[in-house]
């Protein structure tokens, strides 16, 4: 058949157009799957993760933090504040001299990350599974870390939450754990009554590791541009008490806000008790 | 309408502050005096065992032939109470008769204080609350 017309000619070139059209969405779906193949970020581990773990370090029981260095620490290694939180803190550190004690973590908010390694009076456990350790802690249902260990980067959608996005990986027997995207209202805080929203772009390293058989130290190196003035390190201990066994127990701290009654109707409940400004429970006036 | 409008927000301001002044929290314990410690006999009304601070009601008096008084007084968490001080879920009932030494609310219009020893009458236990005390060497 031969194309004479003019109009025929267009038809042709048409046709010819709509089946490279038709040829390539057909190479586009024949490209598709791979492309758009969901990325497995936690594949089934193998019974070699699991024997994996066997190789390193023993970090079982329960951890307790070493209070009375995180108290001495107050003064002989203060974070290098910026002029402005410089002020704040003096002031933070003035009320709670004179008993009354900021509440950093009304709300029982978590103490979050780095605070919660910097200040906690509570122990904590740390769980080894392939791809991941885990810490968890005692006293408050909101206190737990993951740490990513297969290998990811950081995700490249910001998504900021109290513990941070953490990444580790080991470096012979030291953990080593890179944490961004914490909220900026998270505290930086020295202890209980004092501390200051990070603000942001707050990025934490830490170097985790047996210091002795039953001493954990955690080494860390605190980046807060918009409050310190440079990086803060700190090691912080944490103690563990072989021989008694102790288990980590749960802890909900809003339950502290409660008592538990029984209604006239013979429902079990939880009505709310007094406290001072300062948190503390105290009998009714 | 705008004074509505701003006894409204005045009235929400309030109720956030009422909401912060009682929400629980990690908190310092300066607002109590450890200068002084204050030693009160009494009755167990109710032990809570609870984190973040467990506490304990007590109907007692400071001095022999006062009048008792309700008294709440605070320790640190479970956890570290069975660490420290040897404490139990059952430590003390309901009922018990016990002697408390504590240290006092600074606001000595508030009976409260936090616990640093209780004496059980009955038994002679002896309980206390430093949980500092878990970092000293043979606790184990």
């Amino acid at each position: 058949m031969s194309i004479r017309s003019p109009a025929m000619r267009c038809g042709a070139l048409l046709a010819i157009m709509l089946a490279a059209l038709a040829m390539s969405a057909l190479c586009v779906q024949a490209a598709e799957p791979s492309r758009k193949a969901p990325t497995v970020i936690n594949p089934p581990p193998t019974a070699q993760d699991w024997a994996d773990l066997g190789k390193l370090p023993d970090w079982s029981g329960v951890w307790n933090p070493k209070i009375t260095d995180q108290d001495a620490q107050v003064a002989t290694n203060p974070p290098p504040w910026n002029e402005q939180a410089a002020r704040k803190v003096a002031q933070m550190f003035a009320e709670e001299k004179a008993g009354r004690p900021r509440l950093i973590f009304s709300g029982c908010l978590p103490e979050a990350h780095p605070s919660w390694m910097l200040i906690t009076h509570n122990a904590m456990e740390i769980l080894f599974t392939p791809g991941r350790v885990t810490l968890l802690g005692e006293a408050d249902g909101n206190r737990l870390r993951r740490i990513y260990t297969d290998g990811r980067s950081h995700p490249d959608i910001h998504d900021p939450t109290f513990h941070g996005h953490s990444i580790g990986h080991w470096e012979g027997e030291t953990l080593v754990v890179d944490t961004v995207d914490i909220l900026p209202q998270v505290p930086l805080a020295v202890n209980e009554a004092v501390g200051l929203p990070n603000n942001g772009d707050m990025h934490v390293v830490e170097r985790i590791h047996l210091a002795d058989k039953d001493i954990l130290h955690d080494d860390l190196e605190i980046v807060a541009p918009k409050i310190l003035t440079a990086p803060w390190k700190t090691t912080r201990i944490f103690f563990r008490q072989r021989a008694r066994k102790f288990d980590i127990v749960e802890g909900v701290c809003v339950q502290g806000d409660l008592a538990e009654r029984v209604a006239p109707d013979g429902d079990h409940i939880f009505v709310p008790v007094e406290k001072t400004i300062w948190g503390n429970i105290v009998a009714p006036k | 309408m705008l004074q509505l409008l701003r006894a409204a927000g005045a009235i929400a301001a309030c109720g956030l502050v009422i909401g912060l002044s009682t929400a629980a929290a990690h908190h310092s314990a300066t607002m109590f005096d450890f200068s002084r410690t204050l030693t009160i006999t009494g009755t167990v009304v109710e032990l809570r065992w609870v984190n973040p601070h467990v506490s304990l009601s007590i109907n007692g008096a400071l001095k022999e032939g006062e009048e008792p008084e309700l008294w709440v007084l605070e320790m640190t968490s479970p956890g570290n109470l069975v660490r420290a001080g040897g404490w139990r879920r059952d430590a003390v009932k309901p009922g018990d008769k016990v002697e408390v030494d504590f240290f006092p609310l600074r606001d000595a219009e508030r009976r409260g204080g936090t616990l640093k020893k209780l004496t059980v009458a009955a038994t002679g236990e002896v309980f206390t609350a430093n949980l500092r005390e878990q970092e000293k060497p043979g606790l184990e």
